[in-house]
């Protein structure tokens, strides 16, 4: 009696299972096609921009190349700062992107510091001031130098492979006591690059 | 005594011939026959095959996308034409998209948009059936690199779209089974 029942359960079972292999069967037995595209791959550029010193050629990356840090570059004034007189710097910052589009870029030198070494008082009697050139060769002439506002000195656009000249002059207060002779300061300005948005609608 | 067998198998000979005669003037009666032409059964068609797929910026100038490094604020779309044949009377087919990218950007710098199929600009709505031609269904991905992306975020980062399949598969419609 118990083995009949199995064998009724069992085939009750085989036939379920067949109906439903046939249920699911159909389903795929009809038409059906794919056609495949590849899209490809997305890139994006990088953000590169170079910095060289007017006076030495010595070049850097703004960022370093772990792509986290900012490179620190030596501005070393040519000539001797003595009182009335003044010196001169500057850098050469270029939009080294390879960006496909347009990429655009505005660059912003920020007030700067000036701060005394080994305990003196020069930095009383310094003046820095800057202005944008087209050339190099124009950060040595006196001209057009201002002092730097709070909103910083910014470029005008610099588009791909483009660059802008930032001069910097020092000055040293035409009143500076002698004590102050053969004392150093430190200048530091920060040059900060920002993407434009050249694209209609696109920011 | 011969002769009585004689007579017997030549009447016996006799019946048979009759009998056969009779049989001949069957063929002498009444019949027709009518022909019918059942025809030919032919097949209709699913297909689906890929088009040109171009890609294009925010301009809609076009992009060659191996060569092409996008900043924030890009706006890249991707136009693939599918070329659609359905032919059957009963025919009725959905059209699906399939495939997974890899996704090497920071995702809440860009925005990727989930393939769109149009017809003659209208959006698709399935199922789609024969029109008597080829139907050509554009299918647009857009990718945007967004342009609150800061700092030097995702330089040099990549999105490979990877293959994404277009699915074409008949529906049981009406009298199908």
């Amino acid at each position: 009696m118990r083995i009949k029942r199995s064998l009724e359960a069992a085939a009750l079972i085989a036939v379920a299972v067949v109906l439903g292999l046939f249920t699911v069967q159909g389903t795929y037995a009809l038409w059906n096609a794919t056609a495949v595209a590849a899209p490809g791959t997305i890139s994006s550029a990088s953000f590169d921009m170079a910095l060289q010193a007017v006076n030495t050629g010595t070049s850097t990356n703004m960022t370093l190349a772990d792509g986290k840090t900012s490179a620190t570059l030596t501005l070393s004034p040519a000539g001797t700062l003595g009182p009335g007189t003044s010196v001169y710097g500057g850098v050469v910052v270029t939009n080294n992107t390879f960006a496909g589009g347009q990429f655009n870029t505005a660059i912003t030198a920020g007030q700067p510091g000036v701060a005394n070494l080994n305990g003196g008082v020069l930095a009383t009697y310094i003046t820095v001031s800057a202005k944008l050139a087209a050339s190099p060769t124009e950060c040595s002439a006196s001209t057009g130098y201002a002092a730097i506002g709070a909103p910083g000195l910014i470029s005008p656009a610099v588009a791909k492979t483009g660059s802008t000249v930032f001069c910097f002059q020092v000055s040293l207060d035409p009143s500076a006591p002698s004590t102050v002779k053969g004392q150093a300061v430190t200048i530091q300005t920060t040059l900060t690059a920002r993407q434009l948005c050249g694209v209609p609608s696109g920011c | 005594m011969k002769n009585s067998t004689l007579i017997k198998g030549t009447a016996a000979i006799a019946v048979g011939a009759a009998l056969l005669l009779g049989g001949g003037g069957t063929l002498a009666n009444w019949n027709a026959e009518a022909t019918a032409a059942p025809g030919t059964i032919v097949s209709g068609d699913l297909n689906v095959t890929t088009g040109s797929g171009t890609w294009t910026d925010r301009s809609g100038n076009p992009v060659n996308i191996a060569a092409y490094k996008v900043v924030p604020g890009d706006k890249l779309t991707f136009t693939q034409t599918l070329n659609v044949t359905l032919v059957g009377d009963k025919m009725a087919a959905n059209v699906a998209t399939t495939g997974t990218a890899t996704n090497g950007f920071t995702p809440a710098n860009v925005s990727v948009s989930a393939p769109v199929l149009t017809v003659g600009g209208t959006a698709v709505s399935n199922p789609l059936k024969p029109t008597g031609s080829m139907q050509t269904v554009t299918a647009t991905v857009t990718f945007e690199f967004l342009s609150t992306t800061t700092g030097r975020a995702d330089t040099t980062a990549s999105y490979n779209f990877n293959n994404v399949a277009f699915q074409l598969t008949q529906i049981t419609q009406p009298g199908l089974s």
